[in-house]
Order: C-alpha cells, then structure tokens, then sequence
C-alpha cells in the first residue's frame, strides 16, 4: 500500500465512522440481531466488519440509544436491538445535522467548482 | 463448529469477566447464523481452510476482544491488548526482583522488623512506577508510528501477521489438562505412602532429610527444638488424611478431575503446622545441646539462626497464604460463572 492509498484509508475510515452509526441507528427502527442487521446494511451499500458492528451495538446500547433482549429464534437463543426512545430523538436530530452538512458540502463542492470553471473560461 | 468454539474462548480470554459470558454468547450467535447462510450458500460444510481463512477474517481474537473494551485515547485499541499485557508482565516481574532484592537487604542487615518490613511495603509503588512509565512511552511510540505508518509498525500492533485461527488452543480448555488417567492417579497415591514412609523415619534417621547436613548437626553445639515435634506429627496427619482421600477417589473412580475443593482443604490445614511453629515462644527453633557450656561462644550465633528461620517461616507463611488465596477466589469465580451461565 502506497502513502496516498494509506491516507485515503485513514481519511475513509475516519468519514465512515460517524455515518456507519447514524446507519445502524436508522436500520434499528426496525428490530434485528446483529448477523441480520449486518446483511440489511451490506444489502444497501454499506458494509460493515462484525468486529465494528457488534461492539457499536454494544456502546449504543450502553449510551441508551437502542435496547435489546435475548429472545430464541430458529432453536438459537439470539440478542435482538431496536432504538430506544431517546434513540429516536437521537435520530432525528443526527439525521438534521447529516443533511446540513450533505448540503454544505454540496454548496461548498458546487461553488468551487463554478469558480474554478469561470477562472479557466476567463483565461 | 469446534475451530469457531476455540475462536470465541480465544476471544473471551481477553474480555472482562463481568461482561464476557454475554458478549461471547451474542457474538457466537451471530457467527454461528453467518455461517450457516455461509454453508447454505456452498451446500456443503466449509473445509478446514475455507473456515480458517473466514475466522482470520474478522481478525486476531485480542483484537476482537479490544473493540468492546472502553476507548483508550493514549493507546489506540490495536496497540492496547499488547500494551496491557506487556504491562502486567513488566510490573509482575518488577515486583518479583524488588522482593528478591529487599529480603537479601533484609538478611544482609540483620534489620528484619516490622519497620523495615513497612519501609519495603512503601517503596513498593516507586519500584513499579518507572517500569510502568518506561512500557507506556515505548507503547506511545509505536502507537504514534502505527497511525503515521501503518505498514512499518503493523507488526507490533498486538498480533502477528502470520496469526490463524487453527493455532488457537481447544475450545474445552484441555490444552495442558487433560484428565489425570488411573496410572498417574495410582502413581500418586504410591508415592503419597512412600512420601509417608520416608517421613516416619526421618528422626530415627535424619539423614535422610538432611543428608550431609546431619553430620554437622550432630557435631554442632545446636539441636532441635521441642517445637519440631508437633509440626511433624501435624505433617503426618496431613499427609494421611491426603492419602486417605486419595484412595478413596481411586476406590469410587472419581480420579480423573482436579479435586478442588479437597486440594484447598489440605492446602488450608498445612497452614496450621506453619502457624503453630511461627507462633513458638520466644521464636526458639534451634537450641544448644549444653547452654551452660556453649552459650558464652554460639549464644550470638544461635540468636542469628533462630532469627533467619522465622523470617524464612514467615515469608513461607505468607506464599502459602497468598496462593490459596488465589486458588480459592479461582475456585469461587468459577463456581459463580457457572452459576450465571446455567441462570441465563
């Protein structure tokens, strides 16, 4: 891996890891376990490693955004999570913050571009 | 799967015990779902190579484990499994030189009194905090070269890159502990008697005990004193009762586990010889065969001797404490994880 393939990495994983969250929160409206919740996000676009998921369930849970219980399931005793009340609000307002900045960044991006586009044509 | 068992026990070795039952059980349930969809996708059973490659996959168990441990800020969670246990391992063996080194101080200035032995206590902390110090800047390091240059420090970011899944030990916690068969149960009980007999004979012949050192305490002015007698019969006792337990096992075939229970039980009443001989008035192990004589030339040296063997009595005394002790909160962990398993 090159310096830039290595820095596209760091700088993808750090973008990643505040939208996986508001994805694991959105897909929590419905309820799932973590293996099914795993394949409901690969199936939209997002994959997710097991050894990220499960433990952010975990911290979501312990932050009361989402609550859980064990319940059995095909003969298999399995933990199911679904957002909690607090969740919800958390959502809501994680989903208005996300969709400022989407359109920031788009505003931010578009500007640029134009001026750049109007430098070149001015030249 | 049993290569998805040792995975998970792997893993649980390095979660707190508090929470490790139920992560382990969360985490296997989701597994074992992923790998049923796997095989179903397949038709077939996955082979040892494509399940070994799969549980490579979701990465090293002490990393695993690290994701569900609170965040470390100093020390990121690839480099802090690592750093945590080469921490432990640095303050454990610190404090193993530290007592070595106190107790030849001790002996060497003959100064062995509760002060010096508070004094010791109280340096304690300042022997470990330099170790602790020094892992923490050399893990710092490599954490800061780890985010700069992953591919260069990769390697010491708490497992090898070589690492698989089918290195990993049994899932039933066998790995060194297998159980005991008849012949080593047998083997014990013959030398517990033969332990037994050589015991029986050694005042009739101390050599057997001391070898050469008989001779000496023959032409030296000390001898034993009364105290040793009934620490020997308490010995006896002890090791009949052990052998009397032990052929009972072997009688019922209960000889192929570990008896707990009864091992911390012996464990427990050899404390008691211990106990009583540290307790022996005025610390008198060793007296002179004829005081009136030898006192005026090896009073001094007498004193000195005496002093050595209750410091080492104590130190014994203490050990023997402290490891059962551990074997008791071992044994009582475990009955209480037990426990909570078989609730939940």
């Amino acid at each position: 891996m090159t310096l830039t393939e290595n820095l596209f990495e760091n700088l993808r994983l750090e973008l990643r890891r505040g939208c996986l969250t508001l994805a694991v929160l959105a897909q929590l409206r419905q309820e799932y376990y973590g293996y099914t919740l795993r394949k409901a996000l690969a199936e939209r676009g997002l994959d997710i490693d097991e050894s990220t998921l499960y433990p952010l369930l975990r911290r979501l849970e312990a932050q009361g955004l989402l609550v859980s219980e064990w319940r059995e399931e095909e003969k298999r005793n399995k933990r199911f999570y679904r957002l909690s009340s607090d969740g919800e609000q958390m959502l809501g307002q994680l989903l208005d913050e996300w969709n400022a900045i989407n359109a920031s960044i788009s505003a931010t991006v578009d500007a640029t571009t134009n001026k750049n586009a109007s430098g070149k044509n001015t030249l | 799967m049993e290569l998805l068992d040792r995975y998970l026990l792997a893993v649980k070795k390095h979660l707190p015990w508090q929470r490790q039952d139920d992560i382990i059980a969360e985490l296997k349930a989701n597994l074992e779902s992923q790998l049923e969809d796997k095989e179903a996708e397949l038709g077939r059973a996955l082979t040892k190579n494509e399940a070994d490659a799969w549980l490579k996959q979701m990465g090293p168990p002490i990393q695993v484990a690290a994701r569900y441990l609170p965040q470390r800020y100093l020390i990121g969670p690839a480099v802090f499994p690592m750093y945590w246990y080469v921490l432990k391992l640095a303050c454990f063996w610190c404090l193993i030189i530290f007592t070595i080194a106190t107790v030849a101080q001790v002996f060497a200035g003959g100064i062995a009194n509760g002060t010096a032995l508070l004094e010791a206590l109280l340096r304690v902390p300042w022997s470990l905090i330099p170790a602790a110090a020094v892992v923490t800047l050399v893990f710092a390091a490599i954490e800061f070269g780890i985010t700069r240059n992953p591919p260069i420090c990769g390697p010491f970011a708490g497992a090898p890159l070589d690492w698989s899944p089918a290195t990993l030990p049994p899932a039933d916690g066998t790995a060194g502990k297998k159980p005991r068969s008849f012949a080593l149960a047998l083997v014990e009980v013959i030398f517990g008697f033969l332990f037994l007999a050589w015991w029986l004979l050694v005042p009739e012949h101390p050599w057997l005990l001391l070898g050469p050192g008989a001779l000496y305490l023959h032409a030296s002015p000390f001898q034993l004193a009364p105290v040793w007698i009934p620490f020997y019969w308490w010995v006896v006792a002890i090791n009949l009762l052990q052998l009397g337990w032990r052929c009972v096992n072997l009688a019922r075939g209960r000889w192929q586990g570990p008896r707990r229970v009864q091992q911390n039980a012996i464990q427990a009443l050899g404390l008691i010889p211990l106990a009583l001989v540290i307790a022996a008035p005025g610390h008198a192990y060793v007296t002179l065969k004829h005081s009136a004589v030898n006192q005026g030339v090896s009073g001094a040296q007498l004193a000195a001797l005496n002093h050595g063997i209750y410091i080492g009595l104590l130190l014994i005394c203490v050990i023997a404490v402290a490891h059962l002790l551990w074997e008791m909160g071992r044994f009582a962990l475990g009955a209480y994880r037990e426990r909570a398993t078989a609730v939940r």
